[in-house]
C-alpha cells in the first residue's frame, strides 16, 4: 500500500487523480480536498496533507485547475480549486489508464493458484 | 491567478500587489485549524487536536517555503505578461490618437523629422569621417611623424626602437600617356613598405618588393580600383601593361582592392619612391615627405614621443647642407594617424553635429508644447482613465508610448530625408572629407537615428505626460468641474519651454550669422591681384621628353606663350611654376647679404617662392611699386635677379630700398639681385598671414625638378571658350602633353573658401530651421493662451478695455516671454561661441552688432507670430465669450 513517505512516480500520479476526481464535485478548498479523499477512501489512502499543495500548485502550472480566494463556510478566507476542461479530459484519461492497470493486477492475483 | 483568458477587469484586482508570502500562510493555516476544529469536535484534547493535525500535514515548513517560491516565480512572469499586454495596449490606444488629429500628427512628425533628419545626416558623415576605426591592419597602432625629407626618414627609420616600422610617401602628379590620351594623374610615391604597414594587399598582381624602391628600380605602379575601372575597363590583364608616365615606361604591376585608399580616394596610383642615395642634396635639402610608422609592440604612444622628441633634434648635426638650427626638431611629435587625417574636419563636423542637437532639441520642445495643448484637450479622457483605476504611472507610460510612436514616425521620415541629404553632403565637400565617398546612412547611423528617436521620444512627452495626469489626477474627483488653476499652470510650463526653445534658436542664429558674416568678410579681402578676366591652366610637359632645364622645355613653354598670345583678346600671359591659392605656394631658406650669409647657420624663410616668366605681374594684375618687372633679358647665362614682396623687403632692409640688394639659395651659389617689389599676395588662402614672397624668373631657374608649369592668361574673351583656345594651342604643339585644371581665377579664389561657405550655408539652414520652429513655437503657446483665457478677455473688453489694450496685452506677453529666451540664449551663446572662433574672420564671437541683430529679430519674430492670435482675441465679441464661458464649453 502506498504511503505518503514513499513519493513515487504512482504516488505522484495518484495523488493528481485523486485530487482532480474530488474537484468533480465542484470547487473546493485543499482542506475539503483532504476530507473527501479521506472520507472516500475510508482512511485507507493516508496521504501526508502537506503534499496536497505542491500538487495542486503544479496542477494549476499545467492549467488543470484554477484557483481564487472565497470565504468558506464558517467566513474565512480560503483558496478554492476548481478544475478546468484540460483536467477533466486528463482526468478521464488517467483514469482509464489506472482502472486498466488495477485490472490487469487485480486478475494476476485472482488467476490460480490463489493467495488463500 | 488569471490566465491569459482572464478578463482584463480581474487585473485592477492585482492592482494592489498580492502579499505572497501572507497569502501562503492563509491558505495553509486555514488547513491546519480547519483539521484542528474537526479533532475537537471528534472529542480531542486541545493539545492532542493540535498534535494531530500537524502530523497529519508533514513538514509546514518545507511546504510553505516551496509554495513561496512557486508563488512568486508565477507573480514576476505574470507582472512581465501585464506589462506587454500594457505596451500592447498603449500601441493599440497610441495609433488611434495620431489618426484622430492628423494636422496635429503631421505638425508634429514633420518637426520631429527635421530634426532626426538633420541629426542622423551629420551624425552619418561624423561616423564615417571621425568616429570609424581607419580601414588599416591594427589602425589604432599607425601614427605618423609629421613631414620630414629622406635623409631624415632614413636616419629615424633605423634609430627609433619604438616604431617597428616607418615608411615615407610623397604626393606626385604626373603627366600619364596609356597610349590614347595624354592624363594628369594624381598619385602618391611610398617607399615599398608602405603597404605591408598598412596590412593592405593588392587584390590583382602583386605588391611593391624593396628592389622597386632601390637605386634602378621604381619603374613599376599599381592602380586604385577606380582607376582600373575608368580608365582601363577592368580589364583583368591590366597586368604587365605598360603606360608612360612623364613620358617613362611603367609597368603595370598591380590593382588594389576597392576599399583600400591612401592618403585619400583621390590617388589614382601608386608607385614605389626611389630614395637616391647618391645625391645628398636631394636627400636633406628636400622636405615635405610624410613618415608612417607603426608603434613596436610593447611600445606606448607616449614612450614613441619622448623617444622622437631627442631623436629628431639629434640629427642637426647629420645634415650635411646646412644647419639647421637649435631648434631643430625640437617640436617633433609622434600623432596618432587617424587623429591626424581627420584633424582638418573633426571639429567641423563636431560643430555641425553639435548645431544639429540644438535644431532637435527645439523640435522636442516644440512638440512637447503641442503635446501640452492636446493634453487640455484630452483632459477629460485621462480624468475618467484615471477614475477608472489607471493608476498615474500607467497613465503617463500610455502618453510616452504615444509620444514614442510620433517620434518613430518622425524617424521614419527623418531618416529618408538624412539619406538624400547625405548624398548630396558627401559631394559637396569631398576634399574636406578625407574619407568623404564612404559615407551613408547605414549601421552605426542607423542604430544612432533609433537611439535619438527613442530618447527624443521619451524627452518630448514626459513633461506633458507627468503635467497632464497631475491634472487629471486633481480633477477626476470633480470631472464635471470646468478647467481650473491646471490649466492656468500648463501656459506657464508652456511658456517655460517655449523660453527654452527661444534660447536654443538665439543659440543656433547667432552662430549662423557669425559665419555667414566670417564668410562675407573672408570673401571681400582682396588676394593681392586682379583675378577677373584671368584664366589659369596647368600644362605638364613630361619630364622624359622636356628634361628639366633643357632647351626642349624652354622652347615648348616659348611657344605655348607666343601662340597664346597671338589669340585674339588676349591682354597678356605667362606661367607660374606654382599658382596661388590653387596649391601650395612653397617656402624657401634663403641667404641675405650682410644679414644670413653662413650656410651653416640658421637661414631665414620666406613663406613663398615662385618661377614665373616675363609678364607675370602684368597677367596677374599685380602692379611693380619700385624697380622693374622681369623681361626676356632675365635668361640664364645673364646676372640672376629676383622681385621681392614688400613684407621681404621691409623684414630685411626696413631702412633703405631693396632693390640692389643680394640674396641666395641656402646652399653656395652666385647671389641673385632685387630688382624690383610688388605688394605682398594672398598665396595659400586668403586668410593667409605670410606674407613674404619671392619671385625669380623661370629661365634662371636650372635647379627644378617638376616641369609642370600653370599658364595664366588675362584675356577679355569669354573664360569657357579661352580655356577651349588654350587646350587646342598645347595639343597643336604635342598631343602627350595633359592641360588640366583650366579655371578662371575668380574661381580658383571663390574655391579656396568653400569650407568657409558649405559651413556657413549648411549652419544657416539648421539656423532657419530653428527660427521656424521658434516662431511656430510662440504662435501656438499664443493661440493656447487666448483660447484659455478668453473669458478673461471677455470679462477685460466688458470692462471697458479696448481691443487694442487686448492686443498689446497678449503681444507684451509673448514679447516679455521672448525677451527672457533672448537674454538666456545670447548668454549661451557667448559662451558657445568661443570654440567657434576658430571659423570666424574679421568679426569677433561677441560681435555686438550680430548679437544685437540676433535681439532685434526674435523680437520681431515674436511680435509677428503672436498679432495672429492677438487679433484673434481682441477681435472675439464680450458677450459670446462670456456665454460660452458660463455654459463651460471646451475648445
Amino acid at each position: 500500500m502506498p504511503t505518503a513517505r514513499d513519493p513515487g512516480d504512482l504516488l505522484q500520479g495518484t495523488l493528481r487523480i485523486l485530487i482532480l476526481k474530488s474537484l468533480l464535485l465542484g470547487r473546493a478548498h485543499g482542506y475539503a480536498i483532504s476530507r473527501w479523499i479521506e472520507d472516500t477512501t475510508g482512511d485507507v489512502l493516508r496521504i501526508e496533507e502537506g503534499s496536497l499543495y505542491p500538487a495542486l500548485r503544479r496542477l494549476q502550472d499545467r492549467g488543470l485547475v484554477t484557483s481564487e480566494w472565497g470565504l468558506s463556510e464558517n467566513n474565512r478566507r480560503a483558496r478554492y480549486y476548481t478544475i478546468t476542461r484540460a483536467g477533466r479530459a486528463v482526468l478521464r484519461t488517467e483514469a482509464s489508464i489506472w482502472l486498466e492497470y488495477s485490472h490487469a493486477v487485480t486478475r494476476v492475483l485472482r488467476a490460480e493458484p490463489s493467495l488463500a | 491567478m488569471s490566465d491569459d483568458r482572464a478578463p482584463r477587469w480581474r487585473r485592477y484586482l492585482g492592482l494592489v500587489r498580492r502579499n505572497v508570502p501572507a497569502d501562503v500562510d492563509d491558505e495553509l493555516s486555514f488547513h491546519i485549524q480547519s483539521r484542528v476544529e474537526r479533532n475537537l469536535a471528534l472529542g480531542m484534547s486541545p493539545h492532542e487536536a493540535r498534535r494531530d493535525a500537524i502530523a497529519r500535514f508533514g513538514d509546514v515548513a518545507l511546504v510553505r517555503s516551496a509554495l513561496v517560491r512557486h508563488d512568486e516565480r508565477e507573480q514576476a512572469a505574470e507582472r512581465r505578461a501585464e506589462y506587454v499586454a500594457d505596451f500592447a495596449q498603449d500601441l493599440r490606444i497610441g495609433w488611434r490618437a495620431p489618426r484622430r488629429t492628423p494636422a496635429f500628427t503631421i505638425t508634429a512628425a514633420l518637426t520631429l523629422a527635421l530634426g532626426i533628419g538633420a541629426n542622423t545626416a551629420i551624425f552619418s558623415v561624423l561616423d564615417a569621417v571621425v568616429l570609424q576605426p581607419l580601414p588599416y591592419a591594427h589602425p589604432d597602432r599607425l601614427v605618423t611623424l609629421g613631414r620630414g625629407s629622406s635623409g631624415e626618414y632614413l636616419a629615424l627609420r633605423d634609430r627609433l626602437r619604438t616604431i617597428s616600422d616607418l615608411a615615407e610617401w610623397d604626393a606626385t602628379t604626373d603627366p600619364v600617356d596609356d597610349g590614347r590620351d595624354a592624363l594628369r594623374m594624381t598619385g602618391v610615391a611610398v617607399t615599398p613598405n608602405l603597404l605591408p604597414l598598412l596590412g593592405a594587399r593588392p587584390m590583382l598582381g602583386r605588391g611593391f618588393t624593396p628592389n622597386d624602391g632601390a637605386v634602378g628600380g621604381g619603374h613599376v605602379l599599381l592602380l586604385s580600383y577606380v582607376t582600373w575601372r575608368r580608365e582601363f575597363g577592368g580589364a583583368r590583364d591590366v597586368v604587365g601593361r605598360t603606360v608612360r608616365l612623364e613620358g617613362l615606361p611603367y609597368a603595370i604591376i598591380g590593382v588594389m582592392p576597392p576599399t583600400f585608399r591612401y592618403p585619400d580616394a583621390g590617388v589614382q596610383y601608386w608607385m614605389p619612391y626611389v630614395i637616391d642615395t647618391r645625391n645628398t642634396g636631394l636627400r636633406w635639402g628636400v622636405g615635405g615627405k610624410t613618415f608612417v610608422g607603426r608603434l613596436a609592440p610593447n611600445a606606448t604612444l607616449a614612450q614613441a614621443r619622448r623617444e622622437v622628441r631627442t631623436a629628431w633634434p639629434s640629427l642637426r648635426t647629420a645634415n650635411p647642407l646646412w644647419d639647421p638650427g637649435p631648434e631643430y626638431g625640437r617640436f617633433a611629435t609622434v600623432t596618432p594617424l587617424k587623429a591626424d587625417l581627420v584633424a582638418a574636419s573633426a571639429p567641423l563636423l563636431w560643430m555641425l553635429f553639435g548645431a544639429t542637437v540644438l535644431v532637435l532639441l527645439i523640435a522636442c520642445v516644440n512638440v512637447a508644447n503641442l503635446l501640452l495643448a492636446r493634453a487640455t484637450a484630452r483632459e477629460r479622457e485621462l480624468a475618467v482613465r484615471a477614475a477608472l483605476g489607471g493608476g498615474r504611472g500607467r497613465l503617463v507610460r500610455q502618453l510616452v508610448t504615444e509620444g514614442l510612436l510620433l517620434s518613430a514616425l518622425g524617424a521614419a521620415v527623418g531618416v529618408a530625408l538624412a539619406g538624400v541629404t547625405v548624398r548630396a553632403l558627401a559631394g559637396t565637400v569631398p576634399a574636406a572629407l578625407p574619407r568623404g565617398n564612404m559615407i551613408s546612412v547605414r549601421g552605426t547611423a542607423l542604430l544612432f537615428a533609433l537611439a535619438v528617436t527613442v530618447a527624443t521620444g521619451i524627452v518630448f512627452s514626459v513633461v506633458p505626460a507627468i503635467r497632464a495626469t497631475g491634472v487629471a489626477a486633481r480633477s477626476s474627483g470633480s470631472m464635471l468641474g470646468r478647467r481650473g488653476w491646471g490649466s492656468r499652470s500648463h501656459a506657464r510650463v508652456s511658456g517655460w519651454l517655449v523660453g527654452g526653445e527661444i534660447a536654443l534658436a538665439v543659440v543656433l542664429v547667432a552662430a549662423a550669422l557669425l559665419l555667414v558674416r566670417s564668410f562675407d568678410a573672408l570673401r571681400s579681402i582682396a588676394p593681392g591681384f586682379d583675378p577677373a578676366h584671368v584664366v589659369a591652366a596647368r600644362i605638364s610637359a613630361p619630364a622624359a621628353t622636356y628634361a628639366p632645364g633643357s632647351a626642349r622645355l624652354a622652347s615648348f613653354y616659348t611657344d605655348v606663350l607666343d601662340r597664346t598670345r597671338a589669340m585674339p583678346g588676349v591682354e597678356s600671359a605667362a606661367l607660374v611654376n606654382q599658382l596661388s591659392l590653387a596649391e601650395p605656394v612653397w617656402a624657401q631658406a634663403i641667404r641675405v647679404e650682410g644679414q644670413f650669409e653662413n650656410v651653416k647657420h640658421t637661414l631665414p624663410m620666406v613663406d613663398h617662392f615662385q618661377t614665373v616668366t616675363p609678364g607675370y605681374f602684368a597677367a596677374m594684375g599685380i602692379p611693380v611699386l619700385r624697380g622693374r618687372p622681369f623681361t626676356d633679358d632675365d635668361r640664364a647665362g645673364q646676372p640672376l635677379v629676383a622681385v621681392v614682396s614688400q613684407s621681404v623687403a621691409r623684414r630685411f632692409w626696413p631702412n633703405g630700398d631693396a632693390i640692389g640688394r643680394r640674396i641666395g639659395y641656402p646652399f653656395d651659389s652666385p647671389w641673385i639681385t632685387v630688382v624690383g617689389v610688388v605688394p605682398d599676395t594672398k598665396q595659400d588662402s586668403l586668410r593667409d598671414t605670410s606674407t613674404t614672397s619671392i619671385y625669380m624668373p623661370w629661365a634662371q631657374r636650372t635647379n627644378m625638378v617638376s616641369t609642370e608649369l600653370w599658364l595664366v592668361t588675362r584675356t577679355r574673351v569669354e573664360p569657357g571658350s579661352a580655356g577651349a583656345a588654350i587646350r587646342r594651342i598645347v595639343h597643336e604643339i604635342d598631343r602627350g602633353v595633359p592641360v588640366s585644371d583650366v579655371r578662371t581665377m575668380d574661381d580658383v579664389v571663390s574655391r579656396s573658401v568653400v569650407g568657409a561657405r558649405f559651413t556657413a550655408a549648411l549652419v544657416a539652414v539648421f539656423a532657419l530651421v530653428a527660427l521656424a520652429l521658434g516662431a511656430v513655437g510662440i504662435f501656438g503657446m499664443m493661440s493656447y493662451v487666448v483660447t484659455e483665457r478668453r473669458h478673461e478677455m471677455g470679462l477685460r473688453m466688458a470692462l471697458g478695455a479696448s481691443a487694442n489694450g487686448i492686443v498689446k496685452l497678449i503681444m507684451g506677453r509673448a514679447l516679455r516671454l521672448v525677451a527672457i529666451g533672448t537674454v538666456a540664449g545670447l548668454a549661451c551663446a557667448i559662451v558657445a561661441m568661443q570654440p567657434l572662433s576658430h571659423w570666424l574672420y574679421g568679426v569677433s564671437p561677441t560681435d555686438p552688432v550680430t548679437l544685437a541683430g540676433v535681439a532685434i529679430l526674435f523680437g520681431s519674430v515674436a511680435l509677428l507670430a503672436s498679432y495672429l492670435p492677438a487679433r484673434r482675441a481682441a477681435r472675439a465679441s464680450p458677450a459670446a465669450v462670456m456665454r460660452n464661458a458660463a455654459v463651460g464649453s471646451g475648445p
